[in-house]
């Protein structure tokens, strides 16, 4: 049996998968698609049983990614029950998805989640009336507290109907609905959308393309509106009968302070600010720990083994890819995404979003895009992920182009490690500032230069509210997973190709041929090629290969304090590292991954040469 | 009572109410009607037991909602005649609208449906061909006759703690996912949060939702009452 889980964004669903499925928990990717469905077996009086966790929508009839995999989902039966789960304090808006997904007529079962919440506002829900109306079981639970949660498997798998609701259509609609059953011999639910214009029958589309334009030139309405009227205002019919308001005294709203430019804005820029420090110092501290502790116990053992130089260099290479990913994924990466998701389970970044519309749209952007931006302080690779959330190609591009500038925490470690320790603080910082110019920059002239539409900020405010511990952990342990299995397989390559590179004493080469650039244009060392070159591997591999590389710690010793300046600025800017670019080119193309990469090496080189120029 | 008188009356109190803003008295409403007011009394007992109006002690008279919808659907024809038997037909005014009184009573809902539809193509196609006097003749008249060509304020012309009822929705590639979150015409809204470049914060079904400025400049919405 399956049983899948179908609801809003927030409407709790993650929460109830959790709590029904715990920790065994798997990510699934369907065909041409990026958006992941979470899957988890469970066990029930000797049945397995499969949970799958849909993406959050709001409607079966839209084009994006997740309502798309959601609506080929139940057109090809994906699952045997649906459970769909409703926020009870947003009942009405929530029933518009449920009366959407009744018409597929799948076996389903209704979870009225956040009964607790509810209950707090004033709200009763009548559970029989409910049941009656829906056609369906009726569960009244409380994820949060746990409540009726343990009801929802036996429900599913003992009582489940087909849900007998139907929206009661504007008559227009209603016969061209019949009147393309009866030629074309499509049920309703495909008609609706063929209406819509969504479908891929030629003739069924060309049929109710030829109604749809009738009806609308009737109505002065198009005719998702109509069809989107009538489910609402059926929506609002259901819950004007099944919810009661008792009179309550308001709570004290939150959103009064965090949704005003003041003091919503200081807020928010001491909570960015909060995370990415926490981040930092957490993670060096974290990162000292592992490395150390991989050295010790598999590195050191390892270089005792003394195998044949050849093998001796791919596994070196093989273990360092490996202290190298779980160095930096678990103290920083894990981390932030802990500070990431609890944030987004407060309810906050929407707030966010709404508050940085009017800064992102001086950089040609909206609202949205401060997710990938802030993630991108953490680290490019789950920024560029994110980037999905924005709509059209344009804002994902120009998002793209400042994601991989924005300094990463691997980067902040080697501003810190080289500049703030040997130049000077306050140089440190410059170097912040001069990325944050550039990045303004670049967004002015993208935003002028890139073709395509903007789309504009459309955002629901999640319900301020505690975050959970367990989902915190469990959000965030599923995306560390992804960014790993994106990012090890690159990264174990990579390392073992510089290895060899190394092995075949092909690093003097490299620095022979790069010298022009390196030691004329940028005034370094010619080591430093080599190092830049370990940087686009991770990039505080930059710092670390150049310690080795100078044979000292004290790198202040043998480079003046500009050469270092410039050394960081340029490993700063230059090349997104390869886990960077490989995500660029799964979610974006190849296209875009390499137009970022060539701009930012010219950039890193540019800049380079000019401070060389400057301050030589 | 005649089903026609009592449409009469039904649109003679919405009327009113448009013009004034508050509901007639008695008085006035026989005196608008041209009738003795001791023949309104019983008739508004009798509209009062149908459930179309209810009669204050000041005696002032209040549509239910009932009356309100047939008020205004019997308005909706009265105009669309008028303008069709005018303006199509070339009658003289009040000729049409003395005309349309008596039609107004008998006519259904798809001749009227269809009656506009007729209405505006001919203003369309004559927009095209006669130019600009045409356009503002023809604006001012779909708006008047349907209200639902969009010449409504845009809901970014409004201020925090308003309340509007969506009107329309301009655009296609945003409009999908307002209509799924509840912004669908007809749709009571309040304005919670207005930033300084334009961006909202709606309260809509009990939900808060943020809006970029180029999506409110879409949305077309009238005051709520």
């Amino acid at each position: 049996m399956k049983i899948a889980l179908l609801g809003n964004p927030g409407a709790g669903k993650s929460l109830i998968f959790n709590q029904l499925t715990g920790l065994g928990v798997e990510v699934n990717r369907y065909p041409g698609s990026s958006v992941a469905i979470e899957c988890g077996p469970v066990c029930y009086k000797g049945e397995k049983t499969e949970i799958i966790d849909l993406p959050g929508i709001y409607s079966l009839d839209g084009s994006s990614e997740e309502e798309t995999l959601v609506r080929t989902f139940l057109t090809s039966g994906g699952a045997d029950v649906i459970a769909a789960v409703l926020d009870a304090t947003r009942l009405e808006r929530n029933l518009y998805l449920f009366v959407q997904a009744a018409e597929f007529s799948p076996k389903m079962i209704a979870v009225i989640n956040m009964i607790d919440d509810a209950e707090r506002q004033g709200l009763f829900i009548d559970e029989k009336a409910l049941c009656s109306l829906l056609k369906v079981p009726v569960i009244l639970t409380a994820a949060s507290e746990g409540r009726n949660i343990d009801r929802i498997l036996p429900v599913a798998l003992g009582e489940a109907t087909r849900a007998g609701v139907q929206v009661p259509y504007d008559h227009h609609i209603e016969a061209a609905l019949r009147s393309l059953e009866k030629n074309i011999g499509t049920p309703a639910h495909v008609n609706l959308l063929a209406l819509q214009g969504i479908g891929d029958d030629p003739v069924l589309l060309d049929a109710a393309g030829a109604i749809a334009h009738e009806i609308e030139l009737r109505h002065h309405m198009s005719v998702s509106q109509i069809i989107a009227t009538n489910r609402h205002n059926f929506a609002r019919q259901i819950t004007a009968a099944v919810v009661r308001q008792s009179a309550q005294k308001k709570p004290y709203d939150l959103d009064s302070l965090l949704t005003r430019p003041f003091p919503g804005i200081p807020i928010l820029c001491m909570i960015l600010f909060l995370l990415l420090l926490s981040v930092f110092v957490i993670g060096s501290w974290m990162e000292g720990i592992v490395v150390a502790a991989f050295t010790t116990s598999v590195i050191t053992p390892f270089t005792t083994l003394s195998l044949p130089p050849l093998w001796d260099r791919i596994g070196f290479s093989l273990l360092v890819a490996l202290q190298a990913g779980f160095g930096i994924a678990f103290p920083f990466v894990f981390s932030f995404y802990i500070g990431l998701s609890l944030l987004e389970d407060t309810g906050y970044m929407t707030r966010a979003a709404f508050l940085a519309d009017r800064a992102m749209h001086r950089i040609g952007l909206h609202g949205e895009a401060i997710v990938p931006m802030v993630i991108g302080f953490g680290c490019t690779v789950p920024a560029i992920m994110s980037l999905r959330l924005l709509k059209t190609r344009r804002e994902q591009t120009i998002a793209a182009f400042l994601v991989t500038m924005i300094p990463c925490s691997a980067r902040t470690v080697v501003i810190a490690g080289i500049v703030a320790a040997f130049v000077g603080i306050a140089w440190a910082f410059s170097i912040y500032l001069i990325v944050f110019v550039l990045l303004i920059l670049t967004a002015l002239v993208l935003g002028r230069t890139t073709p395509g539409e903007q789309f504009g900020m459309i955002v629901e405010m999640s319900t301020l509210r505690r975050p959970q511990a367990r989902l915190v952990l469990a959000k965030s342990w599923i995306r560390i997973k992804e960014f790993l299995f994106i990012a090890m397989p690159v990264l174990i390559v990579t390392s073992i190709g510089l290895g060899l590179f190394q092995y075949f004493g092909w690093t003097e080469l490299f620095e022979q041929l790069a010298a022009p650039v390196t030691v004329t244009l940028l005034g370094l060392p010619g080591y430093a090629s080599t190092a830049l070159l370990f940087g686009v591997f991770r990039k505080e591999l930059a710092f670390e290969t150049l310690a080795v590389l100078a044979g000292t710690a004290d790198l202040g010793s043998v480079m003046t304090g500009v050469q270092l300046y410039t050394f960081a600025i340029v490993s700063v800017l230059f090349v997104p590292c390869v886990s960077t670019i490989a995500v660029l080119y799964r979610q974006l193309g190849a296209r875009i991954a390499i137009l970022t990469s060539f701009y930012t090496v010219f950039l890193g080189l540019f800049i380079g040469a000019i401070i060389n120029i400057l301050m030589k | 009572m005649q089903p026609s008188l009592r449409e009469d009356y039904l649109e003679a109190i919405q009327l009113f109410f448009k013009k004034n803003a508050r509901p007639p008295h008695t008085g006035e409403l026989a005196s608008g009607m041209g009738k003795p007011v001791s023949m309104v009394h019983p008739d508004m007992e009798e509209l009062v037991s149908a459930g179309d109006v209810t009669v204050s002690a000041e005696e002032a008279i209040t549509l239910t909602a009932q009356g309100q919808r047939t008020g205004e659907s019997v308005i909706k024809k009265h105009e669309t005649l008028q303008c069709f038997l005018s303006e199509i037909l070339g009658m003289d005014s009040s000729t049409a609208s003395e005309e349309a009184c008596t039609l107004e009573h008998a006519v259904s809902d798809e001749t009227i449906d269809r009656l506009g539809q007729l209405i505006v193509t001919r203003d369309r196609s004559r927009h095209h061909r006669q130019g600009k006097h045409a356009i503002h003749e023809g604006d001012r008249r779909t708006g008047e006759e349907s209200g639902d060509s969009c010449q409504s304020y845009s809901i970014s012309d409004f201020s925090e703690g308003e309340h509007v009822i969506i009107q329309c929705i301009h655009g296609r590639a945003c409009a999908q996912r307002l209509l799924d979150l509840g912004l669908v015409p007809g749709e009571r809204v309040t304005i919670k949060r207005k930033l300084s470049n334009g961006a909202l914060l709606l309260q809509v079904k009990g939900c808060d939702v943020a809006l970029g400025p180029e999506i409110t400049s879409a949305i077309g919405v009238e005051r709520s009452p």
